[in-house]
C-alpha cells in the first residue's frame, strides 16, 4: 500500500511539473528546411492501416507519445479538442505510440476527458520513431499539404492554445 | 609598459594593460554574476519529495527526487525483472525537467555534464550504457524501448518554448549531496550553470 501510494505521490509531483510547462511558451517553431516526411505505414488499435503518403493535401499532426510519459498524457485532451475544432478541414491528428499494446492504451485512454477520436497508431517496435528527428517524448511535428515537416514541437503544448490554432490555420488556408 | 592600439572612429585610442585587466576583471565578474544564479530548493509538504531547480540565462533545470518504491514500480510494470529493477532502482534517481526559455536556440549533449561530489566531477551514465546492462541481461524489447524513452535525452536541440522531462541516475549512495555542472550551448559559445546542493532520496 505504501508503494502504491508513493508511485501515485510521485506521479503527481511529476505532473505538477508538467503543469508548470503550460505556462511557458506555446507555439510550433517552424523548420528552417521544409525536407519531406519520412512515409510509414502503421495500424490504430482497430489494426486499420494508416500510410502517411496516403494523407498528401492535408495538412497533419503527427505525435509521438507513450502512457508512462506524464506531458504526453497531459496534452492528450488538448489535441482532442483541437482534432474537434478542425474536424471539418483538411487536417489530420495520428498520435503514434511507442512500445505499448492495444490493451495498455485503451486502458488509459478510457480514462481521458474528452477521450480521443482521433487515430491512435501502434509503433510496437519504435522503428517509425527512431525513423524520424526525435530525441525525447513528447515531440510533435506539423506536415504542411504538400507532405513536408513545417514545425516542431519537443515537450508538452497544450495544442487548443490560440497561438497553436493560428499556425495551424495558416498552413490551411495555404491551397496547393 | 607596453600599449595596445585599438581602431575608434575618427581617431586612434589607446588602452593601457592595466585597463585591459581591469576590463577582463570585469567581465569575469560579470560571468560569475552571470553563471551563479541561485539554486531554489522546494519540499513537497506531503510526500516530502525535494526538487531543486535553477533559471539561468533563460535555461531551467530542475531535479525533481524519485523513490526507490516509485522507480520499482515504474520499471516492473514495463517488463522489467526484478534484478534489473533493483539494479536502477538502488541508483540515486531523479526526474529532471530542462526547459528553454531563452528567445534563441540552445542546444544539449550530457557526455557534457559533470556531477561534483568531494571537489572531483564525473561523467553521468548513460542511456547507452545502461542499454549494455538490459541487453546483458535480455531484458524484452518492450523494456528497454520504455527505458530508453523514459530517459532523459543524451542530446536535444531546443527551440524556444521547447522542453523535456526524463529520468537520470546518478551512481551514488541514498542521502549523498552533489552538484550538477549542466552546459548548453547557444548562438555558438557554451554556458554553464551548476544546480547546488541537490540530495539523494532516501530509501523509505
Amino acid at each position: 500500500m505504501r508503494k502504491i501510494a508513493n508511485f501515485v505521490a510521485g506521479v503527481l509531483v511529476i505532473f505538477s511539473l508538467s503543469a508548470a510547462a503550460a505556462e511557458t511558451k506555446q507555439t510550433f517553431s517552424p523548420l528552417a528546411e521544409k525536407l519531406p516526411a519520412r512515409d510509414f505505414s502503421l495500424k490504430d488499435m482497430d489494426e486499420k492501416t494508416y500510410q502517411l503518403a496516403d494523407l498528401r493535401g492535408k495538412v497533419v499532426l503527427i505525435n509521438f507519445w507513450a502512457t508512462w510519459c506524464p506531458p504526453c498524457r497531459k496534452e492528450l485532451p488538448s489535441m482532442e479538442r483541437l482534432w474537434q475544432q478542425f474536424s471539418k478541414e483538411d487536417f489530420m491528428v495520428l498520435a503514434i505510440n511507442v512500445g505499448e499494446d492495444a490493451d495498455t492504451i485503451f486502458a488509459f485512454t478510457g480514462t481521458l476527458e474528452p477521450a480521443p477520436s482521433f487515430p491512435i497508431l501502434l509503433d510496437r517496435d519504435s522503428a517509425v520513431l527512431k525513423a524520424w528527428p526525435v530525441r525525447g517524448l513528447p515531440t510533435t511535428f506539423v506536415l504542411d499539404r504538400e507532405g513536408r515537416v513545417v514545425y516542431r514541437a519537443v515537450g508538452g503544448r497544450e495544442f487548443d492554445n490560440p497561438e497553436l490554432v493560428a499556425q495551424l490555420r495558416g498552413l490551411l488556408q495555404n491551397r496547393r | 609598459m607596453r600599449f595596445r592600439r585599438i581602431p575608434g572612429g575618427n581617431r586612434n585610442r589607446t588602452v593601457s594593460r592595466s585597463t585591459l585587466v581591469v576590463t577582463a576583471l570585469f567581465n569575469l565578474f560579470l560571468f560569475t554574476i552571470a553563471s551563479g544564479a541561485e539554486t531554489q530548493h522546494n519540499r513537497d509538504p506531503e510526500t516530502g519529495i525535494e526538487t531543486w531547480e535553477v533559471l539561468d540565462r533563460g535555461v531551467r533545470l530542475s531535479l525533481t527526487q524519485i523513490l526507490p518504491d516509485q522507480a520499482r514500480a515504474f520499471y516492473l510494470a514495463r517488463g522489467f525483472d526484478s534484478d534489473a529493477t533493483e539494479v536502477y532502482a538502488k541508483a540515486c534517481l531523479f526526474q529532471t525537467v530542462l526547459r528553454n526559455e531563452s528567445g534563441g536556440v540552445i542546444a544539449f549533449q550530457l557526455a557534457d555534464w559533470r556531477y561534483l561530489t568531494g571537489r572531483r566531477a564525473f561523467r553521468l551514465k548513460l542511456e547507452t550504457e545502461w542499454q549494455y546492462e538490459w541487453e546483458r541481461r535480455n531484458l524484452p524489447e518492450p523494456a528497454r524501448i520504455a527505458f530508453r524513452w523514459a530517459q532523459f535525452p543524451l542530446e536535444q536541440t531546443f527551440e524556444p518554448g521547447d522542453w523535456n522531462q526524463g529520468m537520470m541516475a546518478y551512481p551514488l549512495p541514498r542521502g549523498a549531496r552533489f552538484d550538477l555542472r549542466f552546459k548548453w550551448r547557444a548562438d555558438g559559445k557554451m554556458f554553464e550553470s551548476d544546480l547546488k546542493g541537490v540530495r539523494c532520496a532516501e530509501d523509505r
